[in-house]
């Protein structure tokens, strides 16, 4: 479905993503893990078209989208009108939730069809009510996110970034920012969505969701995927790699 | 009476042009053939040349008593010698700031003859004279007061024309300000660097003075709003350039993740998001805004500061200025309710 070959992003001299090919197939539940600073969010947001790539191809449905070359020969994002409609069809939910202070739960869940899609609102209300009852908080919507814990404030996120009915959800370190005890929560929603087979991608410290849900793991390190495959030989006794080995020790 | 032309002479070099007058009259009357001779009654002629003597020597007190002793004329008699002395001796008092006895001698004067004009003025500016100076400039304020609502109504005008003007000048500012085109971007630095920079006062002589010397003419209402609008526009556009740029990135990337645009984001996201982080300092602006109207006065422009410094200028009552200063105050106090209540109604989806 969407495919990524020899991606590189950098920031100056330094290299955060070097070279790297991913394939997303639909359906597919994908979990990157890797301490900070190996280019896990950076690789999420060029996804998104949120951060340019230096070099390499982003193929949807095997055509190459979003970029062209300037005559210099450099590679260029397009222009919004294109990158626009690729993103609404890719959904993000943050580490840090970022809803809109300024809408209620319903608004901030309503105003991507609403605004993007320009979809009639009554529609769009059913659509927004649904997803809110999925993530449980239907009681909240005419609540302000201000008014919200952090479990709720990403519950709703992901509700928002459902209500674009995308092709692929990001997950950029969706429990991060959250106190221990309101991991479970948003964990849970998520693995609701997982259970629905909708296909994802998520960077992540929580090794639950390598473990639980992952049917592909990803381990970056200095920009580089240094293991790929399945959870199970990820977490064996007989994975031998130094490195991996070493940060394994540490989170678990 | 040897004396009398000689003393003629010299009443022209004195200040007091009627006791001339009133020499030459006595001199012409006191040789008339046809004087009445009464014993028993003091000369009214005589106590009129006396007074106007005492008064020629400058011995106004004694010129008072003399004219004073003139007596009442006789039902029939010619009223001219007890009236020209008596008003004499009102004009010497009033002088003398005695207003009482002033008011009495008109009155004195009034009851013989009602309908004597010089009476009725002096007695009125009696009137005017013995009010104490505050009571008059209350007076004063009451009969400027309409023509300062009235010169408010400009000032108001003014400032709610710049008030719906420059917050559209400023956002356009504002967001050619924050533009990445470089060449946009720096435009739009130069409008706000000249117009912080300089002087409002200046830039409402250069519009309204300078600039018919390149062929462009304003009227003086034209000049003030343009310079309020321009130079507010400057101001209100670094306020607003603040407020989008105080908003969280992740609002801008958010609204991007699900697909909006740069100006569907500005728009639905980042924009409404400033109007409370807005509301102080640019309610703020608009309070300067409202003593800033008070530099159009420079242009010809009659507004409230023009007005009361006009009737200060005519009346010397520092009243008219406290005057102003209080509708300035009454003002800008009404706004700073606004703007406060304004600002808790945006907030209310903040958790405080």
């Amino acid at each position: 479905m969407i495919e990524l070959q020899g991606v590189v992003k950098r920031f100056g001299h330094f290299t955060a993503v070097d070279h790297v090919d991913l394939d997303i197939e639909a359906g597919q539940r994908i979990v990157i893990i890797g301490p900070s600073g190996s280019g896990k969010t950076t690789l999420l947001r060029m996804i998104n078209f949120l951060e340019k790539m230096d070099e390499g191809v982003i193929l949807m449905d095997g055509k190459p989208v979003g970029y062209r070359r300037d005559k210099k020969g450099r590679l260029v994002m397009e222009k919004p009108h294109v990158i626009c409609p690729l993103r609404s069809e890719i959904g993000m939910v943050f580490q840090h939730f970022h809803l809109f202070p300024h809408m209620t739960v319903l608004q901030n869940v309503m105003e991507g069809p609403v605004t993007v899609k320009k979809e009639p609102k009554e529609d769009v209300r059913k659509l927004a009510m649904d997803l809110l009852g999925k993530v449980g908080l239907l009681d909240k919507k005419d609540t302000y996110p201000a008014f919200l814990s952090g479990g709720q404030k990403q519950r709703v996120a992901i509700a928002r970034a459902l209500a674009m009915r995308p092709r692929l959800m990001l997950f950029d370190e969706p429990t991060s920012a959250l106190d221990p005890e309101l991991v479970g929560e948003v964990f849970s929603t998520i693995k609701g969505l997982a259970e629905e087979g909708i296909t994802m991608v998520i960077v992540t410290h929580q090794m639950g969701f390598a473990r639980e849900m992952a049917d592909r793991v990803i381990f970056m390190d200095n920009g580089k995927f240094i293991f790929e495959g399945h959870p199970e030989d990820l977490f064996s006794e007989t994975m031998d790699h130094p490195r991996i080995r070493a940060f394994l020790q540490k989170v678990l | 009476m040897t004396s009398r032309p000689g003393s003629s002479e010299r009443c022209i070099i004195r200040p007091g042009a009627y006791a001339c007058a009133l020499g030459l009259l006595f001199a012409i009357l006191s040789i008339a053939p046809l004087r009445a001779e009464d014993s028993s009654r003091p000369d009214q002629y005589d106590l009129l040349a006396r007074g106007t003597k005492l008064v020629q020597e400058d011995r106004l007190d004694e010129a008072v008593l003399v004219f004073e002793q003139v007596p009442a004329p006789e039902p029939g008699e010619d009223a001219g010698v007890f009236v020209r002395a008596h008003m004499d001796a009102a004009k010497i008092l009033f002088s003398k700031e005695d207003f009482k006895g002033s008011e009495r001698l008109c009155r004195e004067v009034l009851s013989v003859l009602p309908d004597n004009i010089d009476a009725k003025n002096l007695l009125s500016q009696v009137e005017v004279a013995k009010t104490p100076e505050w009571i008059r400039f209350l007076k004063d304020m009451k009969t400027f007061f309409p023509t300062l609502v009235k010169a408010t109504s400009m000032t108001l005008i003014l400032v709610f024309i710049t008030m719906a003007v420059s917050p559209i000048g400023g956002f356009f500012i504002a967001l050619g300000r924050i533009s990445r085109h470089r060449v946009v971007s720096s435009v739009f630095w130069f409008y706000i660097w000249i117009f912080r920079g300089t002087p409002l006062l200046l830039q409402l002589f250069f519009i309204y003075y300078g600039l018919p010397s390149l062929g462009i003419t304003f009227d003086p209402f034209t000049a003030a709003v343009l310079g309020l609008g321009l130079n507010y526009s400057a101001y209100l556009a670094e306020i607003m350039r603040g407020a989008i740029e105080s908003i969280d990135a992740g609002q801008m990337e958010a609204a991007k993740a699900i697909g909006m645009t740069y100006w569907q984001a500005m728009r639905r996201i980042i924009v409404p998001q400033t109007y409370k982080r807005l509301v102080p300092p640019v309610g703020n602006e608009f309070i300067a805004l409202i003593k800033d109207t008070a530099l159009v006065s420079t242009i010809a422009m009659v507004e409230l500061m023009r007005a009361a410094n006009q009737i200060f200028s005519a009346t010397f009552n520092v009243y008219i200025l406290a005057q102003a200063a209080i509708i300035y105050l009454i003002l800008t106090s009404i706004f700073t309710v606004s703007f406060r209540r304004l600002e808790d109604r945006l907030g209310v989806y903040e958790n405080r």
